[in-house]
């Protein structure tokens, strides 16, 4: 990777903004935190959060509702996204790994590959773990992977020197272009190695998790445990909803005119009843436990690993914030650790 | 994408959402991170709020029945059509001729406008809104006990508490994050104690269930007491310090045995000894019901016996204790506070004083009736008999969620005219003659009211669907109408402002005010200008609380030979009220069969049914048909059905036999049978529905 000085992150946002839509995330002045538009006049200051925002990357391409075709009682007429070129400016690790898993599993999608194309991934390391994160257990962050954005910002320990900013794409450096840098000289690789080994530490070893993924694959967790976990499930769908690699959606037609109809997806739960409930009434995952296992076998299994070189979950810890039954990954990952 | 902050329109708790709108529409929602109430989190009904108040399926213009089918009006044509025939009935039969049924989903704004277009325009106090069938014996009962029916203590308290008792109310189900909330406060240590005919969710995760039987809270309560007086674990200082005479009550509980308790209740006698040294001994017992209280025809008797528990132990005026009722619809806390209750003007203000009478005439430049009005239940009593010709409904559906609903059929049909404002078709606005289209949640300004007395602001995040407008909007352009000028109002804020001038215990807000904080807690005035957490610190309403002795009443209707099932009616996680706006979510409406009767696996096998099976439930008011579900949340003996469904609607076969103080009808408890279907017959929709089809024509 090429790596530059950057004496001011505002400078290359606002460089990006000139050419696409820009998002970051912006506090709203009520303890809540969005993706907004930021404009290449708006010179306020990045700073990134310490914590994820409650809403990942996800929505921007793996749409929360949106209209796949139209039918007028003759003919269908494909409803793809009028798309522009989008920056997303400030992803952590964890959330670009989540993008790089829904690019997988969403490959042939057109509708998230619309959207995926025209957009710009600028990613920055974390320096210091957020609170209930452990991306470096399962080897998600803190640092940006290459493959996972087209550039990369790098924050730096000593506050006062420059930031430095490494090219990860073609279509990182062809975003650069009309913006002068100096290259860097400093040794970022080892800058970078010492940052993880930093929020390696403040994350603490987190044996629950380590031992979870064991047992879990182990299949050595019995039922009764998981049904204890069900118990706990409200089906409410806040953790599948806020899971940046959470795919799954339910398709919604909507009747309008005699012999015409619109069909909409919607994000869907594999938490709730009806989610794999066959027309038979018969249901592969017909109680609470079952479909609890389920969804965490998604994230931890190795099979899923195997088949997106990742595991399902990148360590960002919403799911612990938004379940109200209290087995989010830790409460989940401490009694399975347990049994 | 922009993001609303809002207050979720799905049950009292009143958490805090954000509104993602994009192009217009609504498209998800957020959980508001730290919100005192919420703290991050959403129930399923909150995360599906996008589906509930989209366009599709809204009604999105006035409409006119002719020929038993609508045709679209202009405002102008249905507005004019509904001032004459109100005048038309007045004329006829006087001020009690019309009625006015308000909404307990509608903001404050709306109520407010609903209860003075009543009193200001119809000249009658026939206002009444759903509070009747959910909370109406809480207000009588604390009223009669401390001097104030509101939840006594804040959602917040459940965090510092030591003991949590609940009695009558599915937590996790209904109010989802006080639920969490007190799972929570389980895990840190807190005693969760659950009393309830059904094992609930949070009954089989409790440290302790009492499965009493149905329709016996009064028989264990006061058996609880009477324990708790055998050995002098009443808290004496309290008693002295903030009571009215104990004696009556000791007297009165001194004649019971532990054995008639557990007899009468069903409870195992150990249980019933662990939970009173429990909850006298507890630093601080926080008690929350719900609808197993309430919905009884002993409902205000049940309220006064959990009082007497809670003063009898101290449990109440500090943090972490008190009496709490868990409120049901998103704003039924604020529609009693606007004075949608027959008896009382905004503020709990008595029609019968005189001057509060004088008060309002003067602030309303208006003539005002001097006689309270009728409930809902009487308005619909009052129509059968001919005595009600008009009436206007907000957004509620009592052809679902009253009792008997045949009954309900038989009152519409006997109007000359009804009126509904709806966000879309129910059951009930199939039978009105003037159908209005009305803005939802998200469509408007307003403010809420939480069960924990909090008033929240809603905003408008996006445009009402075609020709729908607020409620308070409707009434007033219908009170200038019917030639009433004082409800010109500007916009919500002026509502509001208006209200709080007349309210004393909303006197000190103003939506800035609730803007800055995640709203006030009530009472808000000069002397408490930033609200009120926790009620009755240094005294009572009352002055000292009152200790009422309450005699068990069974329920009205119990098990016999020929209706052998008692039966009672719950709600489920997925679903609100009669469904309208959670069953238009395609995940939510997939999560249950359409109707259902939950039955023991023991009784099934005794009748030989199987799982899923159809049936006919019948009880000495109509029929119905429905598949069964086995499960062991029912007592062998007790089947339930959740009201959520018009295709089987359990309100069909409850009985409308009335808690004579706050005229709350026994939905808790009534007998039926079944019978199997055929085999291979599917449970038909239409099946004993012959009375609600002639009301639609």
């Amino acid at each position: 990777m090429h790596a530059y000085k950057l004496d001011q992150p505002e400078r290359l946002r606002a460089h990006l903004a000139l050419q696409h839509r820009l998002y970051e995330v912006r506090d709203d002045g009520q303890g809540g935190q969005h993706w907004q538009v930021v404009s290449a006049q708006d010179f306020s200051a990045f700073e990134p959060a310490a914590e994820p925002p409650p809403f990942s990357a996800k929505s921007f391409f793996f749409a929360e509702r949106e209209l796949l075709f139209r039918f007028d009682g003759g003919q269908f007429y494909s409803a793809l996204p009028a798309v522009v070129p989008q920056v997303l400016f400030g992803l952590h690790a964890c959330d670009l790994q989540a993008v790089a898993y829904q690019d997988r599993f969403y490959a042939a999608d057109p509708h998230y590959q619309a959207r995926r194309r025209a957009t710009l991934l600028v990613g920055v390391d974390c320096l210091h773990s957020c609170t209930g994160g452990f991306c470096s257990i399962v080897d998600s962050g803190p640092a940006v992977r290459e493959q996972s954005a087209d550039l990369i910002l790098l924050p730096r320990q000593d506050a006062a020197a420059d930031w430095l900013l490494l090219v990860a794409s073609e279509a990182g450096h062809a975003a650069l272009r009309g913006l002068r840098l100096p290259v860097a000289a400093d040794d970022w690789q080892a800058e970078r190695s010492a940052n993880q080994a930093c929020v390696a530490a403040e994350q603490e070893p987190q044996q629950e998790i380590v031992d979870g993924i064991v047992s879990l694959n182990d299949g050595r967790i019995a039922a009764a445990t998981w049904e204890a976990l069900g118990l706990r499930c409200l089906g409410c769908s806040g953790c599948t909803t806020v899971c940046p690699t959470c795919s799954c959606y339910a398709p919604r037609d909507r009747l309008g005119a005699p012999d015409s109809m619109q069909r909409e997806r919607v994000w869907d739960s594999c938490l709730y009843q009806g989610f794999q409930k066959e027309a038979s009434g018969h249901n592969p995952s017909a109680t609470s436990g079952q479909r609890v296992q389920r969804f965490w076998s998604h994230k931890f299994g190795d099979g899923f690993k195997a088949q997106f070189e990742a595991y399902g979950c990148v360590g960002c810890g919403r799911c612990d914030r938004v379940c109200p039954g209290g087995i989010g990954v830790h409460g989940v990952m401490q009694r399975v650790a347990q049994s | 994408m922009r993001v609303v902050p809002s207050i979720c329109t799905f049950c009292g708790v009143g958490c805090g959402l954000g509104l993602r709108v994009e192009d217009g529409r609504v498209i998800g929602v957020e959980p508001q991170p730290g919100h005192p109430v919420s703290q991050g989190q959403l129930c399923s009904k909150g995360w599906a709020t996008s589906f509930a108040i989209e366009p599709y399926k809204r009604l999105t213009e006035p409409m006119i029945k002719e020929h038993g089918g609508f045709r679209p009006a202009s405002w102008d044509e249905a507005l004019g059509r509904i001032a004459e025939e109100f005048r038309a009935a007045l004329d006829q039969q006087g001020p009690g001729g019309a009625g006015v049924i308000s909404c307990a989903r509608a903001t404050n704004e709306d109520n407010y406008a609903a209860q003075k277009f009543a009193r200001a325009v119809l000249k009658t106090h026939n206002i009444d809104h759903c509070a009747r069938i959910c909370h109406s014996p809480s207000v009588a009962g604390l009223a009669r006990t401390l001097g104030s029916g509101a939840m006594t203590n804040s959602i917040a308290d459940i965090d510092v508490a030591d003991l949590i008792l609940v009695i009558g109310a599915d937590v996790t189900e209904n109010h989802a994050m006080i639920g969490a909330r007190m799972l929570r406060a389980q895990a840190r240590g807190a005693t969760l104690v659950v009393v309830d005919p059904r094992k609930t969710r949070l009954a089989r995760l409790a440290d302790i269930h009492l499965q009493v039987r149905l329709g016996s809270n009064i028989a264990l309560l006061n058996g609880l007491l009477q324990i708790i007086f055998a050995n002098g674990w009443e808290n004496r200082a309290f008693l002295e310090a903030r009571c009215e005479d104990i004696q009556p009550l000791r007297q009165y509980l001194a004649g019971l045995t532990p054995e008639q308790t557990s007899a009468a209740t069903g409870v195992a006698l150990a249980d019933l000894q662990r939970l009173a040294l429990l909850y006298s001994h507890a630093k601080a017992a926080f008690t929350a019901y719900g609808m197993g209280i309430t919905q009884f025809q002993s409902g205000t008797n049940n309220v006064i016996a959990v009082s007497n528990l809670a003063l009898v132990c101290g449990q109440i005026g500090r943090p972490g204790t008190g009496i709490n009722p868990l409120r049901g619809q998103n704003n039924v806390q604020g529609a009693c506070d606007m004075g949608c209750l027959p008896n009382v003007y905004p503020g709990y203000q008595e029609v019968a004083d005189p001057a509060v009478q004088a008060k309002f005439a003067a602030a309303w430049a208006s003539e005002l009736a001097q006689a309270p009005g009728l409930t809902s239940q009487g308005m619909l009593k009052a129509a059968q008999a001919g005595e009600l010709r008009a009436l206007l409904i907000m957004g509620e559906d009592p052809l679902l969620t009253d009792p008997d609903q045949n009954q309900v059929a038989r009152a519409f049909a006997a109007l000359d005219f009804l009126v509904v404002v709806e966000l879309s078709l129910t059951e009930t606005a199939k039978c009105a003659d003037v159908l209005l289209p009305a803005a939802a949640f998200a469509e408007k300004d307003g403010t809420f009211t939480n069960c924990e007395r909090r008033v929240q602001r809603i905003r408008q995040a996006i445009a009402a669907p075609g020709l729908a407008r607020s409620d308070w909007q409707i009434l007033a352009e219908l009170a200038q109408r019917m030639g009433y000028p004082g409800m010109a109002w500007a916009d919500a804020e002026e509502v509001f402002d208006e209200m709080a001038g007349l309210t004393p215990i909303y006197s000190g807000m103003t939506y800035a005010a609730l803007d800055a904080q995640h709203g006030l807690q009530w009472p808000c005035d000069a002397a408490h200008p930033q609200g009120t957490v926790i009620l009755h610190e240094q005294s009572f309403p009352l002055g000292r609380g009152r200790l009422l002795p309450v005699t068990q009443v069974a329920p009205d209707e119990c098990p016999d030979v020929e209706y052998p099932f008692a039966f009672t009616t719950h709600r489920l996680h997925f679903h609100y009220g009669g469904g309208s706006m959670t069953r238009k979510s395609p995940l939510l409406e997939r999560e249950t069969p359409a109707g259902l009767l939950f039955m023991h696996p023991a009784d099934a096998l005794k009748l030989g049914l199987h799982d899923h099976q159809g049936l006919r439930v019948s009880s000495r008011r109509g029929y119905l048909e429905t598949r069964v579900q086995l499960s062991d949340d029912v007592p062998p003996g007790t089947l339930a059905m959740p009201y959520h469904f018009q295709e089987a609607p359990c309100n069909r076969l409850t009985n409308s036999a009335q808690d004579p103080i706050s005229k709350m009808p026994e939905l808790k408890a009534c007998a039926v049978r079944v019978e199997p279907l055929p085999p291979g017959q599917a449970p038909s929709a239409q099946a004993g529905s012959r009375e609600v089809e002639h009301a639609r024509l």
